[in-house]
């Protein structure tokens, strides 16, 4: 993506002259000349400066007072001066004012030996202080969450927390209560500070006032070490740091700031979530079946078992791999099964298989946006996706394209979404209808309204006019298609507005594509990003979200039923996931669950129950006693975390990432490469090893247009293959040109939508401090539905399909559109995939 | 460059011969000189300690070893499990884990207190650096010297070990001493 280029201006600071990029702030610019001027409420990522705290004074010539170097851009010419008496005086005074109700308390405060005020009290204070009067009390520390402790008194005041929360999370529940001297934080109505992002002020407060209760006291600077790798709970795949101490124990996950990939923020299930790594509930031994129950053996006994139960079953074993496999784990998985046991069964997404002619055209380059080209979009759509639940730091990053940068938003959801109030227009339409929904826009982008910029205004016009005198004031069907999406069309009409330009981005969930007519759904898609002119400039792109967190890469490494590493042809395409229960017991006898949890993830779980019972082995690599596990696995092996697995991961954009081992494994714990390359040996009769670095090398090979990474290349911030030069080795695929086929009639009734919510995971059931936040199953309605049915908001329902029932408390939402009714997806209880089957579903909903 | 033997011998310088007479002075003349002051402190007396019965009384200021305190009104631990006295430590041998004090369970005067707090005898050398260090004289050296043990592990003394009633072991010196 083009940003205008940078511009230089020279200025002298300290009677040195230095040279910086136009029109950034004094602050920055003065490090081009190592010059450091203090600060405390100047953090670039919160967006503009708000000057509050006074400490980044400094002299500017032919200006008669001091200004704040944190917000005053730099000019050619300038001449500043941060040395001055003048300039000391006042640091002094703003040290020794903010140290006037500041406790100093450093022993027993959590910052001491990583804390700011600490810092410029001793670099720039003058050491001493005049104020003997009290100081001001509050009751301390107290919970402002579950996750957060505060610390009043140590407070200074500089407004980022409040910041974030106003202008980053936008869930503007911090705020300053009181005025003058009686100033403090607290949310605007005394309730517990919780959100997906809250752990991020704990890492953004200057003082020990905000500080994270999970690593509280457990540590002091110089007593940790701090190991980089790339968080692996979502898709967002932040890059993050993780704190560890003499035992071996990871203590906090802090962000490590990558503006092409997180922008150094966190969501909170990734803060805190490392929890999970050390649970006493985690399996560190593998277990075997033996009369009903699972028990500890020792590894020989447990790989001789799955030896032999994969050995039996040969080319009718199948394999699911789980999003939070490494590209190199799910290298080894597929290599096993179709190399060594000949079964060409190996899926890692929940749906359906994606045609491999799809993939292709989804994966060009020129199709693609990073991350990074949101904050350069002209507009941005989000299609089918709840942000916040699939990948919470893109949703930050769409919150600040519009807010900070001006990109107008376009969300398109069944589910009523977090970001509508940010959006320049919304499009709602019936659950399961984003097939129809997506043919309509991409209709109604390259039919009506506007000609788009890059298809010649003139013709397109002329073309309008012809249409206009034959009477056909728009295209035909587009009005048909938006009936069968359940959307209107003014709000179709509108959201097509708000999209033409140069670069739109479009954010997609590949949750659209899972159902049964996933591939269709893709056609409508890729007809919109031709509709939006996706493939001929150089802006914009698509960003897919997937279902697992690693999902873009497992597809790329070969864990697709239709497609081998690289997105390359299979001979023998095999059964996806969604084909599996039919065929457990019947032609397929063995299953591997690569850390895949499916009754918990995949639709349709009733079938799922009966497969894993009647499947004749089920070997699990899994670190917790899940459900799947408990009533099926045969053989288990514990898994890793991903802080200690070494290997890369794919980003959505593209970009590979390393994960680097943070931790040494628990006790009883291999790596999971380790056992794979075991029982690829073992099975073939061929020694395999690979030690981590070389494994990857193979996988890089493998896939053509990864070829030449390494993971020097990939680095510490990770790099796009599609930057690459071996982007060009991806199969060429051109974009489908064929008329959409009609989307089906939608269902009579009330229908029903899932989605994933943040807290409905692993993590949340296991890591101590997140367990709060576990969700209920909650049925949302429309208030007229819940009229029509008599239920009332909290009340207990029952949602079931064909007798089928879902337990869950009723909520009444007034963005609900009537006839929709959505659950959670992915609890651990009341799960709403009893419901599912990858097809439109419609229900009843009665007072249970 | 080549190593050859002959470039690192050294030649011995030796002094003059004293030839007889000087000779004989040499060897038993000064002999007795050295004898003179022997004999002379024989007189004396021993002045042997007969250690352990017996043993050498240290200067108030002697850094033996550690003692952590507790406020004599409150019995409140002095320590607030900071870390200073760890950073300080040239020998890295402190580790502290501090945890939080609840109302229950209330072990330091501040909110934070030391859970483990040990110090590796066998890697200490006896600076006093984390006395210095310690905002709320929460350690000091004691004057016990008598360190030694069995195990190396008995010698990393944990906090029960530092905060029990110190050790009277050793005599100090008296004023003038
Ligand atoms: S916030 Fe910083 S200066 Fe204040 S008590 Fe804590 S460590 Fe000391
Ligand atoms: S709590 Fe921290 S971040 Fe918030 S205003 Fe106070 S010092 Fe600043
Ligand atoms: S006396 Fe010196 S070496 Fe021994 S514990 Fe204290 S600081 Fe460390
Ligand atoms: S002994 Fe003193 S310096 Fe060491 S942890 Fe305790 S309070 Fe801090
Ligand atoms: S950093 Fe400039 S006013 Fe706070």
């Amino acid at each position: 993506m083009t940003s205008p280029s940078q511009r230089f201006v020279t200025f002298e600071i300290d009677g040195r002259e230095v040279t910086a990029p136009e029109g950034a702030m004094l602050v920055d610019a003065a490090k081009y000349g190592d010059v450091e001027i203090p600060v405390f409420c100047y953090e670039p990522k919160l967006g503009q400066p708000v000057g509050a705290c006074r400490m980044c004074l400094v002299e500017i010539e032919g200006m008669p007072k001091l200004q704040t170097a944190c917000s005053t851009a730099v000019k050619d010419g300038m001449v500043v001066v941060t040395t001055s008496d003048k300039v000391k005086s006042a640091q002094n005074a703003v040290v020794e004012f903010l140290l006037v109700n500041h406790p100093l308390d450093c022993p027993v405060c959590d910052k001491g030996g990583e804390c700011p005020l600490q810092d410029i009290s001793f670099g720039w204070g003058a050491g001493r202080s005049r104020f003997i009067e009290p100081k001001r009390h509050f009751r301390k520390p107290i919970e402002l969450s579950p996750l957060v402790a505060i610390d009043r008194e140590r407070c200074i005041l500089c407004y980022r927390c409040v910041r974030f929360s106003q202008e980053i999370a936008e869930d503007y529940q911090l705020v300053f209560l009181e005025r003058g001297d009686h100033t403090y934080v607290g949310t605007h109505d005394g309730h517990p500070y919780v959100g997906p992002f809250s752990g991020n002020i704990t890492e953004l407060c200057p003082v020990g006032a905000l500080t994270s209760t999970t690593y509280r006291f457990r540590a002091r600077p110089w007593d940790i070490e701090n190991a980089g790798t790339v968080c692996t709970l979502c898709p967002s795949q932040c890059n993050v740091e993780l704190t560890t101490r003499d035992d071996n124990r990871v203590l906090r996950v802090m962000a490590r700031d990558n503006t092409d990939v997180d922008d150094g923020w966190l969501c909170d299930k990734g803060r805190y979530g490392f929890q999970l790594f050390h649970s006493p509930d985690r399996i560190t031994q593998p277990l075997v079946r033996d009369a009903g129950e699972l028990r500890p053996v020792s590894w020989e006994r447990a790989m001789d078992e799955a030896v032999r139960g994969l050995d039996r079953a040969g080319e009718r074993a199948a394999a699911l791999v789980g999003g939070g496999a490494t590209n190199e784990e799910g290298f080894l998985v597929q290599f096993l099964m179709r190399s060594v046991l000949g079964s060409p069964h190996v899926d890692s997404r929940p749906g359906a298989a994606l045609d491999r002619e799809h993939a292709l055209a989804l994966s060009r380059p020129d199709l693609s946006a990073a991350v990074a080209d949101l904050d350069s979009a002209s507009a941005v759509l989000v299609i089918g996706a709840e942000l916040v639940d699939e990948a919470p730091i893109l949703d930050l990053r769409v919150r600040k394209a519009g807010r900070r940068l001006g990109v107008p938003l376009v969300v398109a959801t069944s589910r009523p979404s977090s970001l509508d109030p940010n959006a320049a227009a919304v499009v709602r339409y019936a659950p399961g209808a984003e097939e129809a929904l997506l043919g309509a826009l991409a209709a109604e982008l390259s039919g009506g309204g506007e000609s788009h910029p890059r298809q010649g205004r003139a013709g397109r016009a002329s073309l309008h006019e012809a249409a206009e005198q034959l009477g056909m004031r728009r295209p035909s069907g587009d009005s048909e298609r938006a009936r069968l999406a359940g959307a209107r069309e003014e709000e179709l009409r509108t959201a097509a507005e708000a999209l033409r330009g140069e670069r739109p981005v479009v954010i997609w969930s590949e949750r659209l594509t899972h159902g049964e007519r996933g591939n269709e759904a893709v056609a409508a898609l890729l007809a919109l990003a031709r509709a939006l002119a996706l493939n001929t400039g150089d802006g914009g792109g698509m960003i897919g979200i997937p279902r697992g967190a690693n999902g873009r890469g497992l597809r790329e490494v070969g864990c697709a039923p239709n497609m081998g590493p690289g997105l390359g042809a299979v001979d023998q395409e095999g059964l996806p996931a969604t084909a599996l229960p039919a065929a457990l017991g019947r032609s397929i006898e063995a299953l591997l669950l690569f850390q895949a949890d499916p009754l918990r993830t995949h639709p349709d779980r009733s079938a799922w129950e009966r497969a894993v019972d009647d499947a004749g082995f089920v070997l699990a690599f899994s670190d917790f006693r899940n459900e799947t596990v408990e009533r099926s696995a045969d053989v288990v092996l514990p898994a890793e975390a991903y802080a200690e697995k070494e290997g890369t991961v794919t980003h959505p954009d593209g970009r590979l990432q390393r994960l680097r081992q943070a931790v040494g494994r628990p006790d009883g714990v291999r790596a999971q490469t380790e056992v794979l390359l075991e029982l690829v040996s073992r099975l073939s009769g061929t020694r395999f090893e690979a030690p981590p670095a070389q494994l990857t090398h193979l996988v890089m090979d493998a896939v053509p247009f990864y070829r030449g990474l390494t993971l020097d290349r990939i680095g510490g911030r990770g790099l796009r293959w599609q930057e690459t030069d071996a982007a060009g080795r991806l199969p060429q695929a051109p974009l489908p040109d064929r008329e959409l086929a009609r989307p089906p009639e939608p269902p009579e009734g009330l229908r029903l939508g899932t989605g994933p919510s943040l807290w409905a995971s692993v993590e949340t059931d296991h890591a101590a401090s997140l367990r709060f936040l576990a969700p209920r199953q909650e049925a949302q309605l429309s208030p007229e539905d819940a009229e029509r049915l008599g239920v009332a908001p909290g009340d207990e329902v029952e949602v079931a399909v064909n007798g089928t029932g879902v337990r869950a408390r009723a909520a009444l939402r007034s963005n609900v559109p009537a006839g929709s009714v959505f659950l959670i997806e992915g609890t651990r209880e009341d799960n709403a995939n009893a419901l599912t089957d990858g097809g439109p579903r419609t229900v009843e909903v009665r007072k249970a | 460059m080549t190593w050859s033997p002959s470039r690192d011998v050294i030649e011995v310088q030796r002094g003059p011969d004293p030839g007889g007479l000087g000779g004989a002075y040499r060897a038993f003349g000064e002999t007795l000189r050295g004898l003179k002051t022997t004999f002379g402190r024989l007189v004396e007396g021993p002045v042997t300690l007969q250690y352990p019965e017996e043993k050498t009384p240290v200067y108030p200021r002697f850094r033996g070893r550690h003692r952590l305190h507790r406020f004599e009104d409150t019995g409140l631990e002095k320590c607030v499990g900071c870390s200073l006295c760890a950073a300080a430590c040239p020998a890295e041998c402190i580790r502290v884990v501090a945890a939080e004090n609840t109302p229950e369970h209330q072990v330091s005067a501040g909110e934070r207190y030391a859970a483990v707090y040990e110090i590796n005898m066998t890697r200490c050398i006896f600076c006093g650096y984390c006395e210095m260090a310690c905002p709320f004289d929460a350690i000091t050296m004691g004057n016990d010297y008598e360190l030694a043990d069995y195990t190396r592990s008995d010698l990393i003394f944990t906090k029960e070990m530092l905060l029990a009633d110190p050790v009277e072991r050793t005599p100090l010196r008296r004023e003038g001493e």
